[in-house]
């Protein structure tokens, strides 16, 4: 009998400690409005490096959740040859991180933290800001191929 | 019993790492870039006055140099390079120009300008840099007096 209640206590407080009594149901789903972008890089100055190109034209849709989460981004883009950074503008909740620099097969890195957890329910929306940047040396998409990366946002318990 | 605690542990362990994602979306955003070729020339005119001073007794020609316009470019395509050439088909007097100290490429060797394009810089490659041109004007004391207006033109074209 002792050992069934020292077993039932073990299994409630891990089950404590892993959330999984506390509703952390997905109150909704994150996502990217405004779909696919395509950046093109073409003047340049004497003197200066290819003129960077900024695409706001997507945003982030998240949902508040029972706990504080945050958002993380990742990109994969095989042979990639050009720069491609992005930072969240005008955040509906959390704390936008300094511009990350996208690369291929990079970890999770942050990208809004500290969204506030409870009350649950409701969106938040961010926009996304893009800059694409190439160099001379760099080359050029005709002799090197387009970048086309697959941008992750993952919602994540802080 | 000891077993089934273990298992129960790590089987909530496992439940809470799940649980951590709430959810993710991707998109695709596509970099292109084109091919972008830049050049500049630092000062609109230059002007080689030959005159008394540059003679030497004895000898027929005569010359003066002028090292006062740069060149900056840009290029983000391989295999390129920089030629130069004149308007003018026959012009009296000889005008030759050659790039002093390129940040990248090489060189061509002193080129006599002309109407058909002689190289300026070779394996400029996908850069960006700068040189001195240096034109020197040469006029034959029998070739007499008179003025060639060159308008010069530098490409960057395939190597």
């Amino acid at each position: 009998m002792k050992n069934r209640s020292l077993f039932l206590s073990i299994i409630f407080c891990a089950l404590l400690g892993s959330g999984w009594l506390t509703p952390q149901e997905a109150i909704g789903q994150i996502q990217v409005n405004g779909g696919n972008i395509t950046m093109s890089i073409s003047t340049a100055f004497p003197g200066s490096e290819p003129v960077a190109v900024i695409n706001t034209l997507t945003s982030l849709r998240y949902p508040r959740e029972n706990v504080v989460t945050k958002i993380t981004v990742r990109t994969n883009c095989t042979g990639q040859n050009f720069g491609l950074s992005v930072v969240a503008l005008a955040v509906g909740g959390g704390t936008a991180a300094p511009q990350v620099v996208l690369i291929n097969g990079m970890p999770d890195t942050d990208f809004i933290t500290g969204i506030p957890g409870r009350p649950p329910g409701g969106f938040m929306t961010a926009t996304l800001q893009y800059t694409a940047t190439a160099t001379f040396a760099q080359g050029n998409s005709t002799e090197l191929g387009d970048d086309v990366h697959t941008v992750t946002y993952t919602l994540i318990a802080q | 019993m000891k077993t089934l605690s273990s298992i129960a542990i790590v089987l909530a362990v496992n439940l809470s790492a799940a649980r951590a994602q709430f959810s993710s979306a991707d998109h695709s955003v596509t970099v292109q870039v084109t091919p972008i070729t830049v050049l500049q020339v630092s000062s609109g005119s230059v002007n080689l006055n030959i005159a008394g001073g540059n003679a030497v007794a004895g000898e027929d020609a005569m010359s003066i140099v002028d090292q006062s316009t740069s060149l900056l470019w840009g290029s983000n395509s391989s295999a390129k390079k920089i030629s130069i050439s004149s308007n003018l088909v026959a012009p009296v007097f000889t005008l030759k120009a050659v790039a002093l100290n390129p940040t990248q490429g090489l060189a061509a060797p002193e080129a006599t300008l002309a109407s058909t394009p002689a190289d300026f810089l070779i394996n400029i490659g996908r850069s960006t840099g700068s040189c001195v041109i240096q034109y020197t004007g040469i006029a034959l004391a029998s070739q007499g007096t008179g003025t060639d207006a060159h308008t010069i033109t530098l490409t960057i074209q395939t190597q």
